[in-house]
């Protein structure tokens, strides 16, 4: 059956709302403190409060880490920028799922989160389609789960994700549907904002510099096409390479001269 | 039929020079070496070398319950399993999970619950998989703290760490850090653990004789130890990222 | 590549395909290219024989323990050497905890017929007294991380253990079991050194030691086992064909590639004296 093309992506997105995740690291009130659960950030409690990964002790004297991470101070509050994290599906969010299971009335998709998302198949299809003949009720693409199958690669949204419900997703929406080419890798989701940069700064240089199409997304997963398997190659090794330096400083240029270097060093351009 | 070599003891514990057996002081540890992210399929993991103990941990979670009648609704569960290799023991132990394996699990299930905040997960469930691949004393302590450290590389927010050692009574004498010989052949076992948000105690068992001068005195000597390993730990956590921060240190202004 | 938990993408499975018909693997390696083997001997101390193997990121710890036990009454002579294999979950996602499934028994199965069919352990001097005492050994395999080809791995570990083992040696006296003071090793143990050689197939591309997307893609599998000269062993798995050609054209490779790899890690090495 013919089913509406999905957009496709032809550019990477450097829109606002991909960047709206400040890239933590290089922030200028992230100290290069590498913190661990249990730690104490300060005794001060008069003059901070415990913001993101910390928490006061029982009698509030102290305020201690709950994670490996970069400490941060933001005004009065201490935060812990993780380094080591899972995903947790938020309203708004643009992930990448894999469709693992379906029945008639709905997909299971992987979002490698703690539970699957579940995609109806009214949310696979835009609004202001033709009605079926003379007016009549939609036909049934509206309510199948025909467009799909086990094995997509899916960009989704996240529609709602709340404590007793598994997260709902939907297709419909700019930039997103089902990839039919490319691959995927899995990176820690704490150093997604790390690949993006500040204002984009960092997957623009690597766009640019590996000719590859790339698509970020908060649960950790990364879409990636390139004019070759050579060129794919270098842009896995240099998202890496990110991932493993995340928390150190200067990295954008280090990994632009890194990109050039190993252009050289593999021979291509 | 019996194996050829027998599995036998000494008489005495203690050397001639006043030594343990390995050639430690009474409350000396022995060499311990820690490892995190050494497997990349798990959510979070660690290795550990504690004497001749060598144990990996593996953690999964959050992720979905299995079987699914586990699930609660309020809150996250977390289950242990304690699995030692056949070859890890002089006696060749048996592939299936007996019921010591079983109960160690339970004890290092509670002994970890202080730390993490299961309630902010509900219906989903943790599991932590410890392997002893060579045992030699101590390794329900060696595990829980190494489980510690592979739900820390999980990303799993927690109060704090948590630690464990094994003290024990030989020939008479307190001593700290039980090895396999001193365990099977000393007079008293006492494995515990420490959570340090509170530095309360959270896994606590006693086998053998101690008089109740000797049990206090035990736990200020474990507390001894346990620090200077809960330090071994931290170490080993910040080690990775520190070391790939000095490797580009050069021409950057501190912050 | 992405964390897999139950199912392989399609786009993944085109990638690896759409490539491997160019000749090109998503790793860099050529064909019948094996990535790399790090062996390490002896490294339980309460087993009489060990080894931990890496193959790319697949690693495995296999140890060796003995008993002894009454022979099987067909064979008098001889000691028996028994295989298990253990896919732990911490491994992979994909191992579920409790009895060993399909995978693992197919594992420890096809590496015991590889040496049981090479004349490689030397069963009759496994015994210590006729009808009465002969040895028993336990070579147990534990998968620790999957990451493709745990049969390939599993084979030199199993091997590199039984090279290096150190078995005390027993002497029948007066109707009880002695010890002589010597052990047995692998010198006395171990004669020829079969080599496993596992391919994948995804549509008409053949290729050797699966990388862990490369397996999960393939849809076909084929273990050859040989030692300098013969073939020892087959297992062949998954629904994909293979046509006569290309088997015969495995077999030979098959030995050329044995004898290169065997070369290579110098398994001779760890045999003890």
């Amino acid at each position: 059956m013919e089913h509406e093309k999905d957009e496709s992506i032809e550019e990477t997105i450097t829109d606002d709302n991909e960047t709206e995740e400040i890239d933590e690291y290089e922030g200028e009130e992230t100290s290069r403190d590498v913190v661990v659960p249990g730690e104490v950030l300060t005794e001060d409690t008069k003059n901070f409060l415990p913001g993101r990964g910390t928490i006061f002790n029982k009698n509030r004297t102290k305020i201690i880490s709950l994670n490996i991470g970069l400490k941060q101070i933001k005004r009065n509050y201490i935060n812990v920028i993780p380094l080591r994290g899972f995903y947790t599906p938020r309203p708004g969010d643009k992930i990448i799922a894999l469709v693992t299971d379906k029945n008639p009335v709905k997909y299971r998709c992987d979002i490698n989160a703690k539970d699957d998302g579940i995609l109806k198949p009214k949310n696979t299809i835009k609004r202001g389609k033709p009605r079926g003949y003379r007016g009549g009720p939609p036909d049934n693409q509206d309510n199948s789960t025909e467009k799909y199958d086990i094995g997509d690669i899916l960009i989704v949204k996240v529609l709602s994700a709340d404590r007793l419900n598994k997260p709902e997703l939907t297709t419909v929406g700019k930039y997103l549907g089902k990839r039919r080419d490319g691959l995927v890798i899995s990176i820690d989701p704490p150093k997604i904002p790390r690949v993006i940069g500040r204002s984009g700064s960092m997957i623009k240089m690597l766009k640019d510099l590996t000719k590859c199409n790339i698509f970020v997304t908060q649960n950790g997963r990364i879409w990636l096409k390139g004019e070759d398997i050579a060129h794919e190659r270098l842009l896995i090794d240099a998202v890496r390479k990110i991932e493993k330096e995340a928390h150190t400083v200067g990295l954008t240029d280090r990994m632009s001269e890194y990109i050039k270097n190993e252009k050289t060093k593999r021979g291509i351009n | 039929m019996p194996l050829i070599i027998k599995d036998e003891y000494p008489e005495k514990l203690f050397r001639e020079d006043g030594k343990r057996l390995d050639g430690r002081e009474k409350h000396e540890l022995r060499p311990i070496k820690m490892e995190v992210g050494v497997l990349e399929n798990a959510d979070g993991s660690a290795y550990l070398e504690w004497g001749n103990n060598k144990i990996y941990a593996a953690v999964y979670g959050p992720r979905e319950v299995h079987p699914h009648h586990l699930a609660k609704p309020d809150r996250g569960i977390l289950r242990v399993f304690y699995r030692m290799a056949t070859f890890s023991v002089f006696d060749r132990k048996r592939p299936a999970p007996g019921r010591r394996e079983k109960e160690i699990s339970m004890v290092i299930t509670d002994c970890l619950k202080p730390v993490l905040f299961l309630e902010l997960y509900p219906g989903t469930s943790f599991e932590v998989f410890l392997n002893v691949m060579n045992a030699d004393g101590g390794t329900r302590c060696a595990c829980t703290t190494v489980a510690a450290l592979a739900l820390a590389d999980a990303g799993i927010p927690m109060r704090s760490l948590v630690t464990s050692v094994a003290m024990g009574k030989i020939d008479g004498e307190l001593i700290t850090d039980l090895s396999g010989i001193e365990d099977k052949a000393g007079e008293a076992d006492l494995p515990c653990a420490m959570t340090w948000f509170n530095e309360e105690i959270s896994l606590l068992q006693f086998d053998g004789s101690m008089d109740l001068k000797e049990f206090s005195e035990s736990l200020t000597l474990a507390k001894e130890a346990l620090t200077k390993i809960h330090e071994i730990q931290l170490e080993t956590l910040k080690k990775k990222y520190i070391e790939i921060q000095e490797e580009f240190k050069g021409g950057e202004n501190e912050k | 590549m992405m964390n897999i938990k139950r199912v392989i993408s399609t786009i993944e499975k085109n990638y690896i395909l759409s490539n491997l018909k160019k000749g090109e693997r998503i790793d860099g390696r050529d064909l019948w290219e094996y990535r790399d083997w790090t062996v390490k001997s002896d490294v339980i101390a309460s087993a009489e024989g060990s080894s931990e193997v890496t193959l790319g990121k697949t690693k495995v710890i296999t140890g060796l323990k003995y008993d002894v036990g009454t022979p099987f009454p067909d064979l008098p002579n001889e000691g028996v050497c028994t295989f298990m294999a253990e896919l732990l979950p911490l491994a992979s996602p994909l191992f579920e905890r409790g009895p060993p499934g399909n995978q693992s028994i197919e594992l420890a199965r096809v590496v015991d017929r590889g040496i049981r069919h090479a004349d490689c352990v030397q069963t009759k001097k496994l015994c210590i007294k006729e009808n009465e005492a002969v040895y028993i050994l336990f070579v147990d395999i534990y998968v620790i991380n999957y990451s493709g080809n745990l049969i390939d791995a599993g084979g030199v570990s199993a091997l590199t253990t039984l090279l290096s083992s150190h078995i005390p040696e027993g002497k029948w006296e007066d109707g009880k079991l002695e010890w002589t003071g010597k052990y047995l090793t692998g010198k006395t143990i171990v004669n020829e050194l079969p080599m496993v050689i596992t391919y994948g197939k995804i549509g008409d591309v053949i290729f050797l030691d699966p990388s862990l997307p490369e397996e999960l893609a393939s849809e076909g599998k084929i273990s050859i086992s040989v030692t300098e000269d013969k073939i020892t062993s087959i297992q062949k798995s998954g629904y994909a064909t293979f046509s006569i050609e290309e088997i015969e054209m495995l077999s030979k490779k098959s030995m050329e590639i044995g004898n290169r790899v065997k070369k290579e890690l110098n398994l001779e090495q760890y045999k003890l004296k």
